[in-house]
């Protein structure tokens, strides 16, 4: 790669969507520079430790990429290298697994490391195996940051790939659950991630038709905490839901408190904290032609939320995600619509709600893909329904999986 | 009913004793005596022999007396009402099947894999198909492979009447058999044998191969196609990593053939008509 002239880095500025516009600069292979990276706060300038650590995991699925930083760390430059996978000597050990440690700080849920990682995992040139493990992985959902729990991501978003062909070897072990510990941070999680099919280029999708909901599904979890309040968060959920569905079921895990090192001063050596204790609910709506919407509650770490506002909060949630309409919900817009843009020189299109599609997230990302440029979005109004449903039309790129081509 | 039913055998099993003492005041008809040991070789017959030999004689009368009379009127009963049209009630409901169906959603959801779309029970509700029909079926295909079978390996059935071949023509079917269902190589080929042989065979082959086509082409007889034998492609064999590519490497010392050394060296230049 350091042997033909690199195209010029395309120029963002702000913190906000960093993941985002780093993986679609791994995927078309483009160099970005980031700067301005809340070089306003005078608390906390720069990027913050799930940021680097997310850089990091990049840094060890990609080969020849560069990461460099400014001395404050408010400017970065990223030059994307070939995603090779967990590859053997590449930071994986013999089994092939690449364990990627979470500092303690972090704050965000483990999907935030997950959603881009699967994103870029059907690109890369070998199956990626990934263990997070640390004092930092919250694998349920986080209130204060909103990242959705690994449970969400398993049931609801890890299913979309289907529609694009992206279906065999794909795991998501959850092997010690964990909510967020004080202080919003740090947990004591345990999450492997196995994303075994790779593809040239993902299949073209026409996601027209939402159909009806005909089943919900969840998963209550409780870490450290009795197994009583699973047991009410779904009876208050389905006091909600099951006049509407009456197919709905939600399954309870309890788990005990994970145990990580306590790193206080005046602590003795080897002494361990249990950390991460709460409980929360995913629910997973499922349509009769596969369309998947979530929510995701969880109890602060503060305490004071009775499990019967949890399960009726995630019920509320779920209805207005559903009532929002289209076939994809905003958590898995970004994911379907990436997808997309890396297809085939086609032109895919899925049905969004007017809100959904009005997101942030769904807008920044169709105003940077353009900034790497790919063509734009097509939107029309699906005129056949009365929801004021939009068709977005995506062109794919066609380039795809570019060690799957010299391979 | 039943309360009073359990009852009645919990007095019997504790207070055994206390029961056979009391009706000793009962009076010992001969014919009562009969009936007890009737019943008693009835009993022992059924079960185990009484353990108990002068006592027990009033427990089985007392337990079968109040039987006989239990079955007597409940058989009475249905006697009685052998016109009516019989009610069946069942109170089992599907729980069990339920509970099963809401095992294998929680296995397919919390499984680690991503949950594939709610199945559709078909299963359960599939029509059982009639019994004459099936037997068809089943017999259908049957005769269906018998007749297979028979257009392959008729070649080797000689006059006898028996359809099933025998000896050496049995190895040759099971053969054909394995190979209809997906066998790679045939039994017969033998694996190893001595280089001089497998020379041997294969020269045969060429050359029968080779008298066919000539004696075809001399009667103008058009043949298939020859396919060639593709040779291994590439000279060399794949060789480990980190050894050397070219040469032999025996006992420790790289030995170079003249051929091996002009590949290395490369075409030669010649200097003869260039001038420096």
């Amino acid at each position: 790669m350091s042997t033909t002239t690199s195209p010029p880095p395309i120029r963002f500025t702000g913190s906000k969507y960093l993941v985002q516009r780093l993986v679609v600069s791994t995927l078309t292979g483009r160099p970005i520079r980031i700067s301005q990276i809340r070089s306003n706060s005078t608390t906390s300038p720069g990027l913050l430790p799930h940021e680097i650590s997310f850089l990091r995991l990049l840094d060890t699925i990609t080969n020849g990429s560069l990461i460099e930083f400014s001395m404050t760390g408010t400017t970065l430059l990223y030059r994307p290298g070939l995603l090779t996978g967990s590859a053997q000597g590449y930071g994986a050990d013999t089994s092939g697994v690449l364990k990627h440690e979470l500092p303690r700080e972090c704050t965000r849920g483990v999907s935030y490391y997950l959603l881009p990682l699967c994103l870029l995992a059907p690109f890369s040139k070998a199956a990626l195996n990934v263990l997070f493990t640390g004092a930092g992985v919250i694998t349920s959902s986080t209130p204060s940051t909103g990242d959705i729990s690994v449970d969400t991501v398993r049931t609801a978003i890890l299913p979309l790939y289907r529609s694009f062909g992206i279906e065999n070897n794909i795991e998501l072990r959850i092997l010690r659950r964990s909510n967020p510990g004080p202080g919003n941070r740090g947990g004591g999680g345990e999450v492997q991630l196995l994303f075994g099919h790779q593809v040239r280029l993902p299949k073209t999708v026409h996601l027209l038709n939402p159909g009806r909901v005909k089943s919900i599904k969840g998963v209550a979890y409780a870490t450290g905490v009795s197994a009583a309040n699973n047991a009410r968060m779904i009876e208050a959920a389905r006091g909600v839901l099951n006049p509407f569905v009456a197919n709905t079921y939600i399954f309870s895990d309890v788990s005990s408190a994970p145990l990580v090192p306590d790193g206080s001063k005046t602590a003795q050596p080897g002494a361990k904290r249990k950390i991460g204790v709460g409980f929360g609910i995913s629910l997973v709506a499922e349509s009769s032609t596969g369309a998947l919407w979530s929510a995701d509650v969880a109890s602060p770490p503060e305490g004071g939320v009775p499990p019967e506002d949890v399960g009726r909060g995630a019920a509320y949630q779920l209805l207005e995600t559903i009532s929002k309409g289209g076939y994809v919900s905003a958590v898995a817009a970004p994911t379907v619509l990436t997808l997309m843009a890396m297809g085939s020189e086609d032109v895919g299109r899925v049905k969004m709600g007017r809100d959904v599609l009005g997101t942030k997230e769904v807008v920044s990302l169709a105003r940077d893909l353009r900034a790497f440029g790919a063509s734009g979005w097509g939107l029309r109004d699906a005129d056949e329904d009365e929801q004021g449903d939009v068709v977005v039309s995506v062109v794919g790129r066609g380039v795809g999986n570019v060690g799957r081509k010299i391979a | 009913m039943a309360v009073t039913l359990g009852k009645r055998k919990r007095v019997r099993r504790e207070t055994g004793s206390k029961i056979e003492t009391a009706p000793q005041d009962a009076p010992n008809d001969s014919d009562q005596e009969d009936l007890q040991a009737t019943f008693r070789r009835h009993f022992e017959a059924r079960f185990k022999p009484l353990a108990d030999l002068a006592k027990p004689k009033e427990k089985p009368v007392d337990l079968v007396a109040e039987e006989s009379t239990e079955e007597e009127s409940e058989w009475d009963g249905i006697s009685e009402d052998e016109e009516a049209p019989v009610e069946i009630i069942e109170h089992s409901t599907s729980a069990d099947a339920a509970s099963l169906l809401d095992k294998q959603a929680q296995k397919a959801f919390m499984s680690s894999k991503p949950p594939t779309s709610t199945p559709t029970s078909t299963a359960r509700f599939k029509r059982p198909t009639s019994p004459t029909e099936a037997d068809g079926e089943a017999l259908n295909l049957k005769n269906d492979l018998a007749l297979q079978r028979l257009l392959k390996e008729s070649h080797l059935l000689d006059s006898t009447t028996d359809y099933t071949p025998s000896g050496s023509n049995r190895h040759k079917a099971t053969d054909i058999r394995l190979q209809s269902l997906g066998s790679k190589s045939s039994i017969h080929v033998q694996e190893k044998m001595p280089m001089s042989h497998r020379r041997g065979i294969t020269a045969k082959a060429t050359s029968k191969e080779e008298q066919r086509r000539r004696e075809a082409k001399e009667n103008g007889i058009i043949l298939e196609r020859a396919v060639k034998v593709q040779k291994m492609a590439g000279g060399r064999r794949e060789r480990g990593v980190g050894t050397p590519g070219v040469g032999k490497f025996r006992g420790g010392m790289l030995k170079l053939s003249k051929r091996d050394v002009a590949s290395i060296e490369g075409p030669k230049k010649s200097m003869k008509g260039r001038r420096r």
